[in-house]
């Protein structure tokens, strides 16, 4: 009587599909069909969970007709995208960060079977680390061991605590690990006494209403005693200081786009060389010299670097210093390097990509074999040159963050779009296919950034006549080779 | 001597071996009309993309002699792997003009795309024009770039001119970017003009030469010497005095870096460890 029992379950253990750190422990209330709460997670992890049914969602296939947008069925935008992928020549296929394995497979299979060429999202963030690693090589682990055993932590280019808000909290300083205590305390004990500092500033500045604003402390001459304590240290390496930098022991700034020279410097210091200058990226060498102290006494160390350091000026070669940097460390201690991917599955597109052609990002099909050769291969270049003539776009927003002069080739061009949203690119685009959420309504695996391969759950049921990108490829890629097979009956 | 022409503005980027002196060596016209040529993902005759015209000249070396006339900017490996022989491009050419020669000439009247004369082992690459990044060094991860042969820029040079360099001469009349000589090993790079920084970095051996301005000298060298000149080539000095760095200290090494005094004085702070 006016009672309705409520459906309410728990699905626990769900894996956030956000960033690169994967987390896995996510606890999930779902009611009516519908995520209701977000337990463990963070704001962003809160925030695509809960707001997978939003207005932003495409539901029906779209395909444009007289410059419009309008609703065809699937079937017909399928079809609409296949013979837009057959005919072209050279076209490109883009994305893959934020799906699943799975469906970079098949759409790996698509790119050889329309001879074009396929590229992740590598290509804007860490692509230089890559080709990094394939010039030196790289001594990694997984994070459990970092957790578990790191006594130095440095972040370089990199604020974790905006970026991948509970990297911190899970694998390096604020975890808990066998070896070593959680340093969280100690944080909680800095961060308040820094807030009540500036409380007292903004009071003082109040009272002394003309008061000229408090001058720079000026740089100390030495560590702050926090480096020299007992167990975990963190180390912000940056150019400016960053959330992340304000809870680390101690913050390093460097001149922007001096980092290659200060990673230089380190690994001269390191091989016990003298430096004929006195100060280096804005750094004084006496500095260096201490922090390199540190590096070496350290028990197990770890350097994570982000896109501060592959995209900054020097690019590849500051991740090949850095790498070598780590590597000359371990000549005198434990130490391990590892990027900061930024989607779920960047590294799990760059996994797939290498298992099937031997390449993990920027591959071209046109040739029918894979060829590698970042810079020649890699979308972005092949935009900005205009030499594609169609393009595929998978769970990503090139248009939106691509340089302008790319863009505007793209979406020059026919434009077939599988995404949840109505994204910039769809809004350009020529076919548009709604699919569901990876890690919500479609299961499948992910890699997180140290290379572990994790499940994503299906919690609820995608809307109605939305399909998996996966599912959606395989229907591509039939329809093409139905097409190809036309094709060659008729040349003959 | 094969001349050909580009029929048409190219779109999509050609892959071109067979335009190379080895292969048109002993073949017809319609031989080499019919050469297999890849447009994009779709495979064609280089009759469908060039006009081939031949011409009869007295000269018995020029027999061998291919000339591109119009803009080739999307066609690459324009005479990879060549051997003898000569090539004259009059327009823009793409990538990897020259990759992996052994021998012969390339002589371009334009500009040149990345990769030219990639992991050379000899030959000439004479370039008018300006070249973009990577000249004369190794594909992705490879450690083996230029192993002897000759580049002549007049134009300027892009990133990593001469990166992973074991022998051979190159010499860029203009300026250059950023990593001149990056992990070389020996050879001889000189650049006349301003260098954008960070050259030598990584290398172990051979001999760069910076003849303008050079932004900064990586922390990992250090200053041995002023020269008053500096060999390039066989008979080929150039006057100086010069700063003489060694380096890279990070490779435990003693490459030489010369960079020109009077360009740089921002480096006279240097002379006080003299």
């Amino acid at each position: 009587m006016g009672y309705v029992k409520r459906k309410m379950t728990i699905v626990k253990a769900v894996t956030c599909p956000v960033c690169g750190s994967l987390c896995d422990d996510i606890e999930l209330t779902i009611e009516n069909g519908r995520i209701v709460k977000v337990k463990n997670g963070c704001a962003m992890c809160e925030s695509k969970f809960l707001s997978h049914n939003s207005e932003h969602r495409v539901l029906k296939p779209l395909i444009r007709k007289n410059g419009k947008l309008v609703e065809v069925s699937l079937e017909e935008a399928v079809k609409r995208a296949a013979e837009i992928l057959a005919e072209a020549n050279y076209p490109i296929l883009y994305g893959w960060s934020s799906t699943s394995c799975e469906a970079t497979r098949v759409g790996l299979e698509l790119a050889e079977e329309v001879g074009g060429v396929i590229d992740n999202t590598a290509v804007v963030c860490h692509g230089p680390s890559i080709l990094s690693i394939q010039d030196i090589g790289i001594s990694s682990c997984t994070l459990g061991q970092i957790r578990h055993r790191a006594d130095l932590v440095v972040y370089w280019g990199s604020n974790p605590w905006s970026a991948h808000p509970r990297h911190i909290e899970r694998y390096t300083a604020f975890s808990e690990g066998r070896f070593q205590r959680s340093a969280w305390k100690g944080y909680l004990t800095k961060i308040k006494a820094s807030i009540a500092k500036k409380k007292i500033e903004s009071a003082l500045r109040r009272v002394f209403f003309r008061r000229k604003p408090s001058v720079p402390p000026q740089p100390r001459m030495e560590l702050p005693p926090a480096m020299f304590k007992e167990g975990r240290k963190l180390i912000v390496i940056d150019v400016r200081k960053t959330k992340s930098a304000e809870i680390a022991d101690y913050f390093m700034q460097v001149e922007p786009n001096k980092d290659y020279e200060l990673l230089q410097a380190f690994r001269a210091l390191i091989r016990d060389q003298e430096i004929d200058v006195d100060e280096v990226a804005g750094v004084p060498v006496g500095y260096l010299e201490e922090v390199a102290d540190l590096m070496i006494r350290c028990g197990f160390g770890i350097l994570f670097f982000g896109v501060g350091l592959t995209m900054s000026k020097g690019k590849l070669r500051n991740i090949d210093a850095a790498l070598s940097l780590v590597r000359d460390l371990n000549m005198r201690t434990k130490f391990v390097i590892m990027p900061m991917r930024g989607h779920f599955n960047v590294a799990g597109a760059n996994t797939v990509f290498t298992w099937q052609t031997g390449y993990p990002y920027a591959v071209d099909f046109s040739l029918g074999y894979p060829r590698y050769n970042p810079g020649e291969t890699s979308v972005t270049d092949v935009l900005l040159r205009g030499e594609s003539e169609a393009s595929l776009i998978v769970a990503s927003d090139p248009v939106a963050n691509f340089p302008r002069k790319a863009a505007e080739h793209l979406v020059k061009n026919p434009l077939i779009v599988i995404d949840p949203h109505m994204s910039v690119t769809a809004q350009m685009a020529d076919v548009v296919i709604p699919s569901a959420f990876v890690g919500i309504e479609a299961s499948g695996t992910a890699y997180r950034m140290d290379h572990v391969p994790l499940p994503l759950k299906k919690v609820v049921d995608p809307p109605k006549g939305v399909l998996p990108d996966e599912e959606i490829l395989r229907r591509i890629l039939s329809e093409v080779r139905k097409l190809k097979r036309k094709m060659l009956v008729e040349a003959a | 001597m094969i001349n050909l022409y580009p029929l048409k503005e190219f779109e999509f980027p050609i892959i071109a071996e067979c335009i190379n002196p080895d292969i048109f060596q002993d073949k017809t016209r319609e031989d080499i009309e019919k050469l297999k040529i890849w447009e994009g993902n779709r495979q064609r005759k280089l009759e469908e993309l060039f006009k081939v015209k031949a011409t009869k000249t007295e000269d018995q070396a020029e027999e061998t002699t291919i000339t591109i006339r119009g803009d080739v900017s999307k066609v690459r490996k324009i005479g990879a792997k060549m051997t003898n022989g000569e090539i004259v491009i009059h327009g823009d050419v793409g990538m990897h003009l020259g990759e992996e020669m052994e021998g012969g000439t390339i002589t371009v009247h334009g500009n040149v795309g990345g990769w030219a004369g990639s992991m050379m082992k000899g030959g000439t690459i004479e370039i008018h024009g300006n070249v973009g990044d990577y000249l004369g060094a190794p594909y992705r991860g490879s450690s083996r770039g230029m192993r002897g042969g000759k580049i002549i820029v007049y134009g300027n040079a892009g990133n990593e001119a001469g990166a992973y360099m074991r022998k051979g001469v190159i010499k860029i009349y203009g300026n250059t970017g950023q990593f001149a000589g990056l992990r070389m090993h020996n050879g001889t790079i000189y650049v006349q003009e301003d260098c954008e920084g960070r050259a030598g970095a990584c290398m172990t051996g051979g001999k760069i030469v910076v003849g303008g301005f050079l932004e900064s000298v990586l922390p990992t060298f250090t200053i041995e010497s002023v020269k008053k000149n500096v060999k390039i080539e066989e008979n080929e000095r150039v006057e100086g005095p010069f700063y003489l760095f060694l380096g890279d200290l990070t490779e435990n090494s003693k490459g030489k870096l010369y960079v020109l005094k009077e360009k740089n004085p921002h480096l006279s702070h240097y002379e006080r460890l003299l």
